[in-house]
C-alpha cells in the first residue's frame, strides 16, 4: 500500500502540516482548523477505500498523526511534578485543540453522508428497539420519521469484489461537498458569531476584554455599528500575536502584548478604547458592565482554556458579579473534560518574553515560566456566544454530542 | 388477577448480589408478564402498574425501585409492535426485559471507566456508605493507580464499614470517618465520589442519608463532588426539598412528647430492670430518621452514567426524552 503514489502524496502533506504544527508555524485555532481541513480534503480525494470503515481509519490515522505532532508543553522544576503523571490518554498537551476537533467534525459528516447515501439502497434494518435505546434516545416515534425511501438513489455497494473503487467513486463527491460545508463554516465563523453582537452590548456600556482575539475583535466592531460604547483592553503581558498571515504562515511577525494590538485595532475602528495594565483589572472591575473574552478551547464541562489573564479577569468579575461572556466558534468545542491540568493546558511560551537575556545575572538564578493559557472553570462563565447560538456553560456537553460522534472523542 | 406473588419474586431476585433494586424490579415485572393471563395491552399495563404499586408499598425504601418500574412500564406502553398476535408481543417484551438486565449489568464497568479518567495518581477520595458502582470504580482505579479512600461510617445502617472492609481486603489504604467528622477530613480529600439511589429530573441526587451534608461541605471546601448512577436510576421526580421525597413521612424527625415526670416513675416502678425511662437507644434514633436525602444539583460537579459523563442538568434531557412526548 505504501508504494502507492497517492498514498505517498498523502503522507507528504500530512507530514508537512505536522512539522509546521510542531514548529508553531501554524498558530491560532482557526488557522490550524483551516489547514487541517485542507489536508483532510486532499486525503479524502486521494484515498482508496471500498467501505466506510476503511475511510474512517485513514482519516483517524491522519488525525492522530497531526494531534501527536503538536508541541507538548514542558515546564520547569516545580511544575514538573504535576506534569509528570500526564501520560494518560486524556492528557493532551497539544497546543491546537482545533486540529483534533476538525478531524472529529469531518468524521461526523462522513458518517452522516454515508448513512443518508446507504439508506435507500440497503433494505432498512428492522427497527430494533430496546430499553437501552429508549433510555439513550427517548421515545420511539421521533426516530421513526427519519426513514424515508429515496427511489432515485444510486445503489451504493460496499466491498464490491469486481470493482473495489466503485464505493469510493459514488461517495466521494458528497464527501467533498460535506468538507466544503465545514470549510465555508470556518470562513464565515466570525460574521456568524458577530451577527447578534448588538443584542449583547448596550449603549454606553463599559466592556472589558483581554488580549487579541479575532473573534472578539470582530464581535466588538460589529456591535460598534449600532452602539456607542467603551472598551477597556488589558494589555495581556507578555502574550504575543502574529500580526501578518498573508504569506502562508511562513513570514510571521511577532508582536508582543496582544492587548496593545487589540486596542490599536479597536480605536482605529472608532470605538472609544482604553488600554490598561493587567494589574489594574481588579481595580477597574467595579466600573465594568461586561467582560467579553475569547477562548482557545472550550471543554465539555463548560470550562475553557483562554489567554493567560482570563482567569484573573473572570475571578475579578465574579467578585463584582459582572457577567462574563465568551465569544468562540464551534470548532473550539473540544470533547475533553478538564481534569487535573489546571495550571495552563501544559503549554508554555518562550520565557525570554518574561525575562530576557539582557538581565543575565538573574537568568541563572530563577526559573521562568510563561504559560500560554489559563483554565477558567465553568462556574466563572455566564454564556458562550457561538456561531451555533448562545449557550450557558452547562449545555456545552450537549452541543458536543451533536457536533461529534462519541467514538471519535479519542482519535 | 393471577395469584402471582410479585414481592416474593422481587425479594428472591434481590438475593443476587449483583442485581440492584431497579433491575430486580424489572425482572420481577417480566416474570409477572410471563404469568399474566391478560389478553390486551391495557389489561397487561394495568396489571404491571398494580404490581409496581405493590412493590412500592411493601419495600422499605422504594425510590430506586420505582425508577426501574416506571422505566419498564413506560417502555412497554411505547413499544412499537407490528405483530397482531398479543402472546407474541408478550414474549418479545419478556425478552426485551431480560436482555436489558443482562446489558445493564455491564453498566457499572462502563461507568467505572468513565470515572477512572478523573482519578489522578495519588488521589485521596472520600466516599459515603456502600455502593457497588463506587466499589467497582475504586477497585479498577486501584489496579492502575495509587489511591487512598476515606469512607464515612454512614449511620444508621453503618454500611461504610462494609465498604472499608472490602477495600482493605484488596489492599486499598482506607480509613473510616465518622459522619460527623467529614468537615474535619475534607481538606485532606481530593474529591468526593458517591453512588446513588436515584438521580432526579433537576439533576439532584437521592442517596443514603448524609450525602447532602457531604456535598455541602465539599462545596464549601471547593472540592469536586461526583455522583455515579446507572441510567436506570434516572427518576422522574422533581423534589424541591427533603420533605418532597416519597420516603418522607410525618413520623420522621418527630418530637417526642415530654412525659410529666411523676407519671413515668409510677408506671415504671414495678419494672424489675432499672432502666432509665428517658434513655434513648440507637434503634429509636434510626426509626426517627430518614434513610435517604436529597442533594441539590448545584452541589454536584458531574454525574457519571453509562450514557456518558453528564452535568447535572444533562440528566433531565434523558428523562424528558423518555417520559415527555
Amino acid at each position: 500500500m505504501a508504494s502507492d503514489p497517492q498514498m505517498l502524496a498523502n503522507q507528504r502533506i500530512v507530514e508537512d502540516l505536522a512539522s509546521r504544527l510542531r514548529r508553531r508555524q501554524v498558530v491560532g485555532s482557526r488557522q490550524a482548523a483551516l489547514e487541517t481541513l485542507l489536508v483532510l480534503r486532499q486525503v479524502v480525494s486521494r484515498a482508496r477505500f471500498s467501505n466506510v470503515d476503511q475511510l474512517v481509519d485513514v482519516i483517524r490515522s491522519v488525525g492522530r498523526r497531526l494531534v501527536d505532532a503538536q508541541p507538548k508543553g514542558r515546564a520547569h522544576s516545580f511544575l514538573y511534578e504535576y506534569a509528570d503523571f500526564n501520560h494518560g490518554s486524556f492528557i493532551t498537551g497539544t497546543s491546537e485543540h482545533s486540529v483534533g476537533n476538525t478531524v472529529r467534525k469531518v468524521l461526523h459528516h462522513i458518517r452522516e453522508e454515508y448513512h443518508t447515501a446507504t439508506e435507500g439502497s440497503t433494505p432498512a434494518p428492522a427497527p430494533t428497539f430496546s430499553i437501552a435505546k429508549f433510555v439513550s434516545q427517548g421515545q420511539p416515534r421521533k426516530q421513526q420519521t427519519v426513514q424515508k425511501n429515496d427511489a432515485a438513489k444510486v445503489p451504493l455497494k460496499e466491498n464490491d469484489p469486481d470493482d473495489p473503487d466503485s464505493f469510493a467513486r459514488t461517495l466521494k463527491p458528497v464527501l467533498m461537498e460535506a468538507i466544503q460545508d465545514v470549510f465555508d463554516e470556518l470562513e464565515t465563523v466570525y460574521d456568524n458569531i458577530s451577527k447578534n453582537a448588538k443584542d449583547h452590548i448596550h449603549s454606553d456600556e463599559i466592556i472589558l476584554t483581554l488580549g487579541k482575539s479575532k473573534t472578539v475583535e470582530s464581535f466588538l466592531k460589529a456591535a460598534a455599528h449600532h452602539r456607542n460604547y467603551t472598551v477597556i483592553v488589558a494589555e495581556t503581558a507578555p502574550s504575543f500575536v502574529f500580526s501578518s498571515f498573508h504569506d502562508h504562515g511562513l513570514t510571521r511577525h511577532f508582536t508582543r502584548y496582544g492587548g496593545r494590538e487589540m486596542a490599536k485595532s479597536l480605536s482605529s475602528a472608532g470605538i472609544s478604547t482604553f488600554l490598561v495594565p493587567d494589574s489594574s483589572i481588579y481595580a477597574l472591575m467595579s466600573r465594568v458592565n461586561k467582560v467579553i473574552l475569547g477562548a482557545h478551547a472550550i471543554l465539555a464541562n463548560g470550562g475553557m482554556f483562554a489567554t493567560s489573564g482570563a482567569l484573573l479577569a473572570a475571578t475579578a468579575a465574579r467578585a463584582y458579579s459582572t457577567p462574563v461572556v465568551v465569544c468562540a466558534g464551534q470548532f473550539k468545542l473540544t470533547p475533553l473534560w478538564n481534569l487535573y491540568h489546571e495550571y495552563g493546558a501544559l503549554d508554555f511560551g518562550d520565557p525570554s518574553s518574561v525575562l530576557g537575556f539582557e538581565e543575565g545575572d538573574l537568568v541563572d538564578k530563577v526559573d521562568v515560566v510563561n504559560p500560554y493559557y489559563d483554565y477558567v472553570q465553568p462556574e466563572l462563565l455566564d454564556a458562550f456566544i457561538t456561531n451555533y447560538g448562545d449557550h450557558p456553560p452547562s449545555s456545552i456537553y450537549r452541543l458536543l454530542k451533536e457536533t461529534y460522534d462519541d467514538e471519535d472523542n479519542e482519535l | 388477577m393471577s395469584d402471582f406473588e410479585i414481592f416474593e419474586t422481587y425479594q428472591r431476585l434481590l438475593k443476587n448480589e449483583e442485581l440492584s433494586t431497579p433491575l430486580a424490579a424489572i425482572l420481577a415485572l417480566t416474570e409477572m408478564i410471563e404469568q399474566s393471563r391478560a389478553g390486551t395491552m391495557f389489561e397487561l399495563v394495568k396489571e404491571l402498574k398494580d404490581g409496581a404499586e405493590e412493590l412500592n408499598l411493601k419495600s422499605p425504601n422504594p425510590i430506586s425501585l420505582n425508577a426501574g418500574c416506571e422505566l419498564f412500564i413506560e417502555f412497554i406502553t411505547l413499544f412499537p409492535h407490528p405483530s397482531a398476535n398479543f402472546s407474541e408481543l408478550k414474549t418479545e417484551l419478556i425478552r426485551q426485559g431480560q436482555q436489558y438486565v443482562v446489558e445493564a449489568l455491564t453498566y457499572r464497568k462502563k461507568i467505572a471507566e468513565l470515572a477512572f479518567d478523573f482519578i489522578k495518581d495519588d488521589s485521596v477520595i472520600l466516599t459515603h456508605s456502600y455502593s457497588r458502582v463506587v466499589m467497582q470504580t475504586l477497585l479498577m482505579a486501584h489496579r492502575r493507580k495509587r489511591i487512598s479512600v476515606f469512607v464515612t461510617e454512614a449511620r444508621p445502617r453503618g454500611l461504610g464499614i462494609k465498604t472499608a472492609e472490602k477495600l482493605r481486603a484488596v489492599g486499598i489504604p482506607c480509613s473510616v470517618v465518622l459522619d460527623s467528622a467529614v468537615a474535619y477530613a475534607i481538606d485532606k480529600v481530593d474529591f468526593v465520589l458517591v453512588g446513588s439511589e436515584a438521580v432526579v429530573e433537576s439533576g439532584g441526587l437521592i442517596n443514603a442519608v448524609g450525602s447532602n451534608q457531604i456535598a455541602i461541605i465539599a462545596k464549601a471546601a471547593n472540592k469536586p463532588f461526583y455522583a455515579l448512577a446507572e441510567s436506570y436510576k434516572f427518576h422522574r421526580l422533581f423534589p424541591l426539598s427533603q420533605y418532597d421525597l416519597p420516603s418522607h413521612n410525618p413520623k420522621l424527625l418527630s418530637f417526642t412528647q415530654p412525659r410529666p415526670p411523676g407519671m413515668s416513675l409510677k408506671t415504671q416502678s414495678n419494672n424489675a430492670s432499672e432502666v432509665n425511662p428517658h434513655q434513648i437507644n440507637q434503634e429509636q434514633i434510626a426509626q426517627n430518621n430518614p434513610d435517604v436525602d436529597y442533594t441539590r444539583p448545584d452541589l454536584i460537579s458531574l454525574v457519571f452514567s453509562d450514557v456518558g459523563s453528564l452535568t447535572p442538568e444533562g440528566v433531565s434531557q434523558y428523562l424528558v426524552g423518555m417520559f415527555a412526548g
